[in-house]
């Protein structure tokens, strides 16, 4: 696959979505308390679960699958998150509820590297970390509440499984030890800290624009972190050496994701995902635009017919027919959601988006890379 | 609707307060006597920056060291705002772009806040007069400048930022 492949799933937002091991299966959430599961097929997708019954009541804020356990993890409005597994006899996928014991929303779930826990954040000023208990045959958490002052609203896991950062709506993000004792193995110094236990806050940033920390991503070595907030600037962080911070001209970004080291894609509100580059151990600089669609050519034989059928379908009446309600980029409306499709942390070559569109695009990063190479030829 | 008069933060043990906010985006409270002292320290520079025609290091001067603070409503609305107004009306319309050009995005950052803050001029409820408006005009052709240059990001910068000025 060499181009960029545009789904739309949904006519309302995506909330979210997570792909399998061989990313065959995608889970998206179309905005309400379902989890739907496509199948790739040779035509493109199609609906082959519909994870609804006996779990979410409320919308659903983020789903994680765990690819080598194939386990996903679902957490929603309604307080609660689920880990659901694939029920081999009857084919289908069962959930388990896990015990977050929040008083607010929950709204955002990751997998820990290692796919031996889960944390989820929530409105309830803290992050519930959880882990199977083996004893008592449930999914049991432990939350991290100091300092957290207000809404989580992302997390990133370290690639130790012990460290995770969080994005919180005080302006501020966190790095956290989320050592579980007789779940996790003693984890190796890093740049973050050598003594971590549990709740240990490893550092505690501010983009110093002020706004609400909207994604936190640790770079594939773990020895940085990029966050973003509502203040339209990245920073990136090395403990305990500089940190950068890159202010943008455009609306505040939603979303990382960590190419290698030195690039870093972003997007958000804008609805195109930018690449940040840093060359030759220098500051981080803003690269490009990813997104190279062009204007669409008007086809004027058309325009008459186009009003009219955006008139009688969708009641828009424009001048110039359908064209001039799009926007030249790929996805229609903010993107929410960035994750990795292909490749291993650290060289990542293919990437999908989702947002408010209700579109799952998947970019070929590699393949844009040398689009821009000869451009520059 | 009535839930939403609801003080939901007043069921909160421990709410979130703009105190907390301010000082969160790396805001320094300072005394509001010792700000208004150095906002006329530096409505002094200015003035002398203009007499002399320098009118850029005037508006550096002008949109420096800000009095951010929660208490510090006299120094901020009374002077500042009115120190970087005489600079904006001072500029000649054709020198606007080049000079925002040389400011460096924090600058224009701050710029932005005063023009959204002069823009924002009227009379309070509590007020008994209000107050004399700024030169809209000017405010707007600034405004459009600034945000040719420094995009939408800087207005979203401006509007995010609890260092307000």
């Amino acid at each position: 696959m060499s181009q960029t492949e545009i789904r739309q799933f949904n006519f309302g937002p995506i909330t979210a979505h997570a792909f399998n091991k061989d990313r065959t299966q995608v889970a998206i959430c179309p905005n309400n308390n379902e989890v739907q599961i496509h199948q790739r097929t040779a035509g493109g997708w199609s609906l082959i679960h519909t994870l609804v019954e006996a779990s979410h009541d409320k919308l659903v804020t983020s789903i994680d699958w765990a690819v080598e356990t194939n386990q996903i993890v679902t957490c929603s409005q309604d307080r609660n998150a689920y880990v659901w597994n694939l029920d081999q006899t009857s084919g289908k996928w069962k959930p388990t509820l896990v015990l977050l014991r929040f008083n607010r929303a929950a709204t955002f779930v990751r997998w820990s590297p290692n796919e031996t826990k889960f944390a989820v954040a929530s409105g309830s000023k803290c992050i519930a970390i959880c882990y199977f208990d083996e004893e008592n045959d449930w999914w049991n958490s432990k939350h991290l509440k100091k300092p957290i002052r207000s809404t989580v609203l992302s997390l990133d896991w370290h690639s130790n499984s012990i460290l995770l950062a969080a994005g919180c709506a005080d302006f501020k993000a966190r790095v956290f030890s989320a050592y579980i004792k007789g779940v996790d193995q003693k984890p190796a110094p890093t740049p973050w800290g050598d003594k971590l236990p549990f709740n240990t806050v490893c550092g505690e940033f501010s983009n110093g624009g002020g706004g609400w920390i909207h994604s936190v991503a640790f770079s594939p070595s773990g020895d940085a972190l990029a966050i973003t907030g509502h203040d339209s600037q990245i920073t990136i962080i090395y403990p305990g050496q500089e940190f950068y911070t890159v202010k943008t001209n455009n609306l505040p970004f939603l979303s990382l994701l960590w190419v290698n080291d030195n690039q870093l894609i972003a997007a958000g509100y804008d609805c195109v995902p930018v690449l940040f580059e840093r060359q030759n151990d220098q500051s981080w600089k803003f690269s490009k635009v990813l997104d190279v669609s062009k204007k669409k050519n008007i086809n004027e034989s058309s325009t008459a017919f186009n009003r009219f059928r955006d008139l009688d379908a969708r009641g828009i009446s424009s001048r110039s027919g359908s064209d001039e309600t799009e926007l030249n980029s790929i996805h229609q409306n903010t993107i929410t959601s960035l994750r990795p499709y292909n490749g291993t942390p650290g060289d990542i070559s293919h990437f999908s988006s989702s947002g408010l569109d209700g579109r799952l695009v998947i970019w070929n990063f590699q393949s844009l890379e040398s689009q821009f190479k000869g451009l520059k030829v | 609707m009535s839930f939403r008069s609801i003080d939901v933060d007043a069921l909160d043990d421990e709410p979130l307060v703009q105190e907390e906010l301010f000082c969160y985006s790396d805001g320094t409270e300072i005394d509001p006597q010792e700000a208004l002292n150095n906002v006329q320290t530096k409505g002094i520079e200015v003035r002398n920056l203009l007499t002399k025609n320098n009118s850029e290091d005037a508006l550096i001067t002008a949109i420096s060291d800000p009095p951010y603070g929660l208490n510090t409503t006299d120094a901020k609305v009374e002077l500042n705002a009115k120190i970087v107004m005489d600079v904006l009306n001072s500029i000649k319309a054709t020198d606007i772009l080049s000079l925002i050009k040389r400011l460096s995005i924090e600058q224009q950052d701050v710029l932005m806040k005063y023009i959204y803050c002069g823009m924002a001029r009227v009379k309070k409820p509590k007020e008994k007069e209000p107050p004399e408006p700024f030169n809209s005009a000017v405010l707007l052709n600034w405004h459009e400048k600034l945000t040719e240059i420094a995009g939408v990001g800087c207005i979203v910068r401006v509007i995010t930022d609890r260092k307000t000025v």
